[in-house]
């Protein structure tokens, strides 16, 4: 061992068994629950240490330490001080192992570390065998209790996205944030598309100088559309023409009775040729097959959840802008041309009501997934595209109780959301759903969600069931995610060999490290400023 | 068809003669090419030009994606340095932003802004930079046009058409004046009054002529306003009859098709018509080639067809199953099939991928198809071909000498 391991030793292995690792600490080494320690071997293979426990040991007596105690308060200690304080009086520190690490290769330990093996923080270099560079997708860095090692941990986005995300936390402890570094970690990927539901628009920035986001990544002109009924320069107009819309579109969305159901059919069919059937039941054209007390029904349904009305003149009107009878056709085609492309589509649903954002997010899931089945069913025939080629396509849905929830899908059925939940994988079709409330999604969707990302979460109803759920066994660390600070997370999932702890960096401080990286003067700009030049504007 | 073609531009710029209008503006492609190949029609064009010009009505306008040429002069300029046109762009660079100064009409004070259209829909780059709030703070009586689709009012079937999104348009303006959008339709949004497309004057293939032969009105709009507008007008410029069917073979072999077709088109009123024929179907067996057109339009013509445009791209054969393109022009079908190609090479340079990919194959084939001019011995032709094509693929300064 050399004199700088020697300097880095925390502890000594004294007993346990394997899941429960005990070690006496080194006297002012001040283990961190959560740490991360390496243990190394005589082969040279190391095992990483986890610890989920601390605890005191002495060498005193219980009566004795009381009584030391008792006079050391009421002021009759005098003199009175303990032999070689530092030997009797110590902390155990329990832990498992959760990685073995030999010639940079990473398998689950199996074996328990040799007998009083002394044990040191871990380094940067315990962790090469998380650099693959076929890992883009960013998650924060490697944490070990508090502290941040210099070590980036990132996933392979296509096994990531098809596998599904859940990432979970109560209010305020990073989730957003964690999303937008994740995403603009993936702008310049090409085989990665991304659909954001944004109900709090703060994934895109550009309205003002204090909300950064997307809209600054050197490539967003080329790799990000944004979509908002109030758009900035440069994006697109959040529109849907009404005949875009469905009859099965809304049936998750809308609680609807069986008159009503078969109302809204009969529009449908009675339309079916120029579509207008949602734009006949708001202006109240009456059909003999549905009673007037129905249509009014449907007229106040989608009034109230879709913003539609008719004005004085009995035109049609859209409160929060994002439908129209008479523009936006290619919208939805359009978001999906951009997906198929490997880009980043943010769609701003923070003026919409929650109906009208999980009802354009039903529009493009459904289409995209009918357009991947017959490329998949296509793939391989003469003059068709190979479905391998296709990118991956990941759905960012916040709050995801609202289509996930086991109450929700038994009372409307499977949704968009959760088909894509149970079934998107073989179509490369993956869910990163973001959620303060994983106990209400239904286990079999929560097992599909096969990467965990779990920031600091209070209640006990939560740990337990994302506990339950993850690829990792986390028993342990049902204390530690009760005391998870702001950024700080554990990864678990089925490409990690063990649930990483992480701390994600704020997004602001991200970007400033991203800039000073990056050659601000790349051929790229140049190009933008070349082609600004007015000769060659006609 | 030509002469139906200035027909419809004489019969336009005598309305706006008779009516009278102050100015007339045209938001591009006048013209279908930087360098018109019958230089009859442009001799026809500037005549009738000029008759509008000496009744005291300037003409102004824009470049279209078909007039704008980088590497030679255009047909527009040389009509402008005849009198005959106006290009209203008058582009300044400041502090990196791109300053339009507003063209003012003389007569009516009305000031005139546009950004031109350039190949591959490259003038998105124009509007990136674009000083957008002097625009916004200009006063008085404003027209801004353009030759670009908006994202936001394109029709589903030209959801692949590369288009700008509305926001890159300054606002306040009392009219935009939209080209290139063979499809009439006026919008409003908020901080756009008033955003019109008329359509094309006339349409000579294509989904166009099925449009017009299926009574889609043509023409233009006269717009009436002081210190803002007070009304819009569209003028319908109908010229030529039109006879247009759709025939389904589904289920029928090539020669089976073959006969129905001619049986049809024997028995359809078409004397002194413009006939728009569409065959469409799946045949079950025999291959699409064995349809005879030639002969369909022999029979068309026999019966007193004035022009015949007959398209089977809707039609596919079960024995013979190849990439399916269904679409209706020539550029569409080509844009497609660039489309369904793409995603099977795989190449590194963001350039050659995507919708950038896409625009740029299909600028390059429109570079390399273009035909010679009478006027033109091979040499220059070749040259120009050249030239055209490395501009397209930004080598041009490669290849210098």
């Amino acid at each position: 061992m050399s004199h700088t391991e020697e300097l880095d030793i925390v502890g000594q292995v004294i007993s346990g068994k394997i899941g429960q690792i005990f070690v006496r600490e080194k006297a002012g080494a001040e283990i961190e629950l959560g740490n991360l320690l390496v243990a190394q071997s005589e082969d040279g293979s190391s095992l990483i240490l986890q610890v989920h426990g601390l605890s005191y040991g002495s060498q005193i007596p219980p009566p004795v330490r009381e009584l030391a105690a008792g006079r050391q308060l009421e002021g009759q200690a005098g003199s009175l001080s303990y032999y070689d304080p530092n030997i009797r009086n110590y902390t155990i520190a329990e832990m498992r192992a959760v990685a073995k690490i030999s010639e940079s290769v990473v398998s689950i330990p199996k074996t328990l570390p040799g007998f009083f093996s002394l044990v040191r923080h871990v380094n940067e270099e315990d962790f090469n065998f998380l650099n693959d560079p076929q890992n883009t997708v960013y998650l924060g860095k490697v944490r070990s209790g508090s502290k941040t090692l210099n070590v980036d941990v990132k996933l392979n986005g296509q096994e990531l996205f098809t596998h599904h995300v859940l990432i979970s936390a109560t209010t305020g402890r990073g989730k957003s944030n964690l999303v937008k570094i994740l995403l603009w970690s993936i702008v310049d990927d090409d085989d990665l598309g991304v659909l954001v539901l944004d109900p709090h628009d703060e994934y895109f920035g550009g309205r003002d100088e204090k909300l950064q986001g997307l809209s600054q990544h050197p490539s967003a002109s080329r790799k990000v559309r944004y979509y908002s009924v109030n758009p900035t320069v440069g994006s697109s107009t959040l529109m849907i023409n009404l005949k875009s819309v469905m009859p099965w579109h809304l049936e998750s969305i809308f609680s609807l009775t069986q008159a009503q159901h078969e109302g809204m059919y009969e529009y449908y069919f009675k339309h079916l040729n120029d579509k207008q059937w949602i734009k006949a039941i708001v202006k109240g054209e009456s059909l003999g097959s549905v009673q007037p007390i129905t249509l009014n029904s449907l007229q106040r349904k989608f009034r109230t959840i879709l913003g539609l009305d008719k004005d004085e003149n009995g035109e049609l009107i859209c409160y929060n802008r994002a439908f129209s009878d008479a523009s936006g056709e290619a919208t939805v085609s359009e978001i999906i041309k951009n997906l198929e492309e490997g880009k980043i589509v943010i769609i701003d649903t923070s003026r919409l009501s929650d109906a009208a954002e999980l009802l354009i997010g039903s529009l493009v899931i459904r289409d995209i997934v009918f357009k991947y089945q017959k490329y998949r069913a296509e793939s391989g025939l003469k003059g068709k595209p190979r479905f391998e080629d296709k990118p991956v396509i990941s759905i960012v849905l916040e709050e995801a109780p609202r289509v996930l929830a086991s109450d929700t899908l038994e009372q409307y059925g499977d949704n968009a959301y959760s088909t894509v939940a149970r079934e998107g994988r073989k179509f490369k079709i993956g869910l990163l759903a973001v959620t303060q409330l994983t106990s209400v999604i239904p286990p079999t969707i929560l097992a599909n969600l096969n990467t965990k990302i779990i920031f600091g979460n209070e209640m006990a109803s939560e740990r337990r069931a994302v506990i339950n759920s993850a690829a990792q066994d986390l028993t342990e660390d049902y204390v530690t995610i009760g005391s998870l600070d702001r950024g700080e997370a554990i990864v678990s999932s089925i490409f990690t060999k063990f649930a990483i702890p992480i701390k994600v960096p704020l997004f602001d401080n991200f970007l400033k490290e991203f800039s000073s990286n990056r050659n601000l003067n790349s051929s790229e700009d140049k190009h933008a400023i070349r082609d600004a030049d007015p000769k060659i504007i006609p | 068809m030509e002469k139906l073609e200035m027909d419809v531009f004489s019969a336009a710029m005598e309305t706006c003669i008779e009516y009278p209008v102050d100015f007339i503006l045209i938001s591009g492609d006048l013209f279908d090419s930087s360098v018109p190949h019958n230089l009859k029609v442009v001799q026809n064009a500037a005549a009738k030009m000029r008759e509008v010009v000496e009744h005291g009505i300037p003409i102004y306008c824009i470049y279209g994606s078909h007039e704008y040429s980088a590497t030679s002069t255009s047909i527009i300029e040389v009509l402008e340095s005849a009198g005959l046109l106006q290009k209203i762009v008058q582009p300044v660079m400041i502090d990196n932003k791109l300053k339009l100064i507003p063209f003012v009409d003389q007569r009516t004070g009305a000031k005139l802004v546009g950004i031109s259209a350039r190949k591959m829909g490259l003038e998105r780059e124009s509007y990136a930079i674009l000083d957008r709030e002097s625009l916004e703070l200009l006063e008085g009586f404003k027209v801004f046009a353009f030759h670009s689709g908006l994202d936001e009012f394109k029709p589903d079937y030209l959801t692949q058409m590369s288009t700008l999104p509305l926001s890159l348009l300054p606002k306040g303006f009392d009219y935009y004046a939209g080209g290139h959008i063979h499809q009439k339709s006026m919008h409003q949004e908020l901080g756009y009054e008033r955003i019109v497309f008329p359509g094309p004057l006339f349409t000579g293939h294509g989904r166009d002529i099925e449009k017009t032969a299926s009574k889609e009105p043509r023409g233009f709009f006269i717009v009436s306003f002081d210190n803002q507008v007070r009304s819009t007008e569209f003028v319908q410029i109908e010229m030529g009859d039109y006879a247009f069917c759709k025939l389904d073979v589904t289920g029928l072999n090539a020669v089976q098709a073959q006969l129905k077709l001619e049986d049809e088109l024997l028995h359809l009123d078409v004397a002194g018509k413009i006939v728009v024929v569409r065959i469409f179907g799946e045949l079950s067996g025999g291959k699409i080639s064995e349809t005879d057109l030639p002969n369909l339009r022999k029979i068309l013509k026999a019966n007193g067809a004035i022009h015949v445009d007959i398209s089977q791209t809707g039609l596919s054969s079960k024995e013979y199953a190849n990439v399916k393109v269904s679409g209706l022009e020539a550029s569409e079908i080509e844009e497609r099939l660039f489309r369904e190609h793409i995603g099977l090479i795989k190449v590194s340079r963001p350039q050659l991928k995507n919708d950038v990919g896409i625009a740029l194959s299909v600028a390059l084939l429109r570079s390399l198809k273009r035909e010679k001019k009478d006027t033109e011995n091979q040499d220059d032709y070749d040259k120009g071909i050249a030239e055209d094509a490395f501009e397209t693929l930004s080598l041009k300064e490669v290849f210098e000498d």
